[in-house]
């Protein structure tokens, strides 16, 4: 039996569906709102060329989202002093949260504003204006954010990584410390294996590596718990942490779940887009922890009714893509669906967030554990072991890996991913790069895409 | 019965006209590419069926292939260049393994399977250092045609070393190597081996023969010399390379048809 296909809308129809929501008895969360306003009230105009999954928990999911900003500054009126967690994929953020009256938040995030404000509020030529060119990363437009103070507030203490990270990274931190913003640095060294005879440890996701680095990280994060206690008042202990990581692991939990439902459908009940966003939530939870897992439980919700009634987003026999790295441009991950794909699994740059933080060893040692098991310290091959797994457990027929124009961690690791499923599962693969707004590189992706996309159908064809 | 492929190329637009019947190829057009696309396809089309004494309503299925494939509206189906060119060399030459392809804008490698599918493929077309554009810019440069290009590289004993991964800077690498005496020759070698270097490094080592090249650029004289130099492997040019992409959007046509 066909799955009922279920197709996304403009924001235009989304004004309608909102119209009628609220008449149907929609509650709205206190960031509720119709998705236009975004537009009106803060310059989002891509979001007039995304196309939205039409559900409530999408909704609330989006204007989470997209009210990052007024909350913080909530907060602030409120008396939280706010962390900026920099180069975090998913550490500090659950230290910060154990910590009353702390709020971490991820700056590193403005890299979509020149996505969503379709380059309107000019973010990258000020970064350039600032030293930061057009050869780095997208994040630099991070540092105009700073500078400028229109996006989000000003944090009152900021941490970042430094060591095993992104060379962009690093050089744009270094440069906003030098424009006069403090930092508390802390190192995160590269992830080796260990040397025969060396003690070792575990780490989440199956890795193993050097116990020396453990050692180094946990007391990197016993120095990073000292300053956030601190700032919050209070004394750091292994039972405030503890705590920080049960509801880490409650976000994960619900995250892996969510995934598990999504991509292993055989018609995947939410858009790639919306599972994007919801994956980013693993790494800071948009700045707040307790509403992340209300947005997660209405997806997961959402997820599993439509499941039971053969709802799908795309049609019966797209092709299951693994989709590798976030995109600079969210309609690309439209684009994958309307090109006929569908997203059957995803690395978007930080699965070790994906993963259970250890509870059965003290909770500093489990974060060094997971911090270490970040994708982006160690080699590729790393990466790229893992990325075959799951792709493989997802039956894949395709892979994309997106790069990240300027990205030093962009550079080769592509390659190497490609080149690793080539060989161990035998599936076409392209690697796409993607501009913050990529309307006009539209033919040359379509270009791949599509025809990624009908290689892997002409692979069902039984052989002759 | 009639199919018809149009490949929509960025440099120019080609027509073919294949009778499933006979299976053969009953007509071909090629055309410059132009700013009013549609028009320029439609046009071609229509000048095509009637040097080959055919009518429009002969023509049972058209599928549109190339960067341009969107503008053609009068096809039933578009294709990507990918499906064409497999399908158009496999056609004429089902012993291929792996295809070359360098067109105006881009270039490709494409890995098929024994039964003509295409098993995997790599693109470039983010970079005209691996494209028929450094070419013309070359010819450009150089002030010959580009027809003459290739023909000249044939004559160099040492092509000239050209470093620049970007076509910009190796425009003024080109500028310095005239300035300091290289011959044309050697220029137009040293550029061909520029683009074969780049291919070799997009195919990663992992050429299967036979080798087949197509697209425009496999009509330079040279180009296939200096493609096998790079790859070490013995490099075929398909027949009437810059018409694989419409033959191959033709038999699609013909498939689809089935």
């Amino acid at each position: 039996m066909k799955h009922c296909l279920l197709k996304p809308l403009s924001l235009d129809a989304w004004d309608d569906r909102y119209r009628e929501l609220v008449q149907s008895g929609l509650i709205d969360p206190f960031y509720g709102g119709p998705l236009s306003r975004h537009v009106t009230a803060s310059g989002d105009h891509r979001l007039e060329r995304l196309r939205f999954d039409s559900s409530p928990a999408a909704l609330r999911l989006w204007n989470f989202l997209l009210t990052e900003n007024e909350r913080l500054r909530q907060a602030r009126a409120a008396g939280d002093r706010l962390v900026g967690a920099m180069k975090d994929l998913g550490t500090v953020p659950v230290m910060a949260f154990a910590l009353k009256g702390l709020r971490a938040f991820y700056p590193d995030g403005t890299w979509w504003t020149p996505c969503l404000m379709e380059e309107t509020d000019c973010l990258l030529p000020k970064a350039e204006a600032l030293g930061i060119d057009a050869s780095f990363c997208p994040v630099r437009a991070m540092l105009a954010a700073f500078q400028d103070g229109g996006h989000f507030p000003r944090p009152d203490f900021l941490i970042c990584s430094a060591g095993a990270v992104c060379d962009d990274f690093s050089a744009i931190a270094q440069r906003l410390e030098k424009l006069g913003f403090p930092v508390l640095w802390w190192e995160i060294p590269r992830r080796r294996a260990p040397e025969p005879g060396e003690t070792h440890s575990v780490l989440p996701g199956g890795m193993v590596t050097a116990r020396e680095l453990v050692d180094c990280v946990r007391e990197e994060l016993a120095r990073v718990g000292k300053a956030l206690a601190e700032l919050a008042g209070q004394v750091p202990s292994d039972a405030i942490w503890k705590e920080g990581v049960q509801a880490a692991n409650h976000v994960r939990g619900l995250l892996a779940e969510l995934r598990r439902t999504v991509y292993r459908a055989p018609v995947p009940p939410l858009p790639a887009i919306e599972m994007l966003i919801a994956e980013m939530l693993a790494i800071h939870y948009c700045s707040d922890r307790e509403e992340t897992v209300a947005v997660l439980t209405d997806l997961l919700d959402e997820a599993r009714r439509r499941l039971g009634t053969r709802v799908g987003v795309v049609a019966d026999d797209a092709v299951r893509v693994f989709w590798v790295n976030p995109v600079a441009d969210l309609r690309a991950m439209n684009l994958l669906e309307e090109w006929g794909g569908c997203l059957c699994g995803s690395d978007f740059m930080f699965t070790h967030a994906m993963d259970f933080i250890p509870e059965n060893m003290p909770p500093l040692e489990a974060l060094a554990r997971m911090a270490l098991a970040d994708p982006m310290v160690g080699p590729a091959a790393d990466r790229a072991a893992r990325v075959v797994r799951e792709a493989r457990a997802a039956k894949a027929e395709a892979v994309v890996v997106a790069r990240i124009p300027g990205a030093s961690h962009s550079a080769t690791e592509g390659r190497v991913i490609l080149e690793a499923m080539r060989h161990a599962l035998g599936i076409p693969g392209v690697e796409v790069e993607i501009a913050p707004v990529c309307d006009a590189m539209q033919p040359t992706l379509a270009g791949r895409l599509q025809a990624l996309l009908e290689t892997a159908r002409a692979r069902r064809m039984k052989k002759p | 019965m009639i199919f018809a492929g149009i490949d929509a190329g960025s440099r120019s637009i080609k027509v073919v006209l294949y009778d499933a019947a006979t299976r053969k190829v009953v007509g071909r057009g090629i055309a410059e590419q132009g700013v009013d696309q549609a028009r320029l396809a439609e046009a071609l089309f229509d000048q095509t069926l009637e040097a080959s004494g055919l009518g429009r309503s002969q023509v049972a299925r058209t599928v549109a292939t190339g960067y341009g494939r969107g503008s053609v509206r009068f096809a039933q189906s578009t294709v990507t260049e990918i499906t064409c060119h497999a399908r158009g060399v496999w056609q004429t030459s089902p012993n291929a393994r792996t295809i070359i392809e360098i067109g105006g804008q881009d270039s490709k490698v494409i890995w098929i399977e024994p039964d003509g599918r295409v098993r995997d493929f790599a693109m470039n077309d983010r970079c005209a250092a691996g494209t028929g554009r450094f070419l013309e810019m070359v010819a450009a440069r150089l002030g010959v045609d580009l027809c003459k290009l290739g023909e000249m590289s044939r004559a160099s004993a040492r092509p000239a070393v050209i470093s620049s991964t970007c076509v910009v800077f190796a425009e003024t690498e080109i500028i310095g190597l005239l300035a300091s005496g290289a011959a044309v020759a050697d220029i137009a070698a040293g550029v061909q081996k520029a683009i074969a270097s780049r291919v070799s490094t997009m195919a990663m080592r992992a050429v299967v023969p036979p080798v087949y090249f197509t697209g425009g650029v496999a009509l330079q004289a040279g180009m296939c010399r200096a493609l096998q130099h790079a790859l070490g492997a013995e490099v075929r040019v398909v027949p009437d390379p810059q018409f694989t992409g419409a033959l191959g959007a033709a038999l699609v046509a013909a498939d689809q048809a089935d």
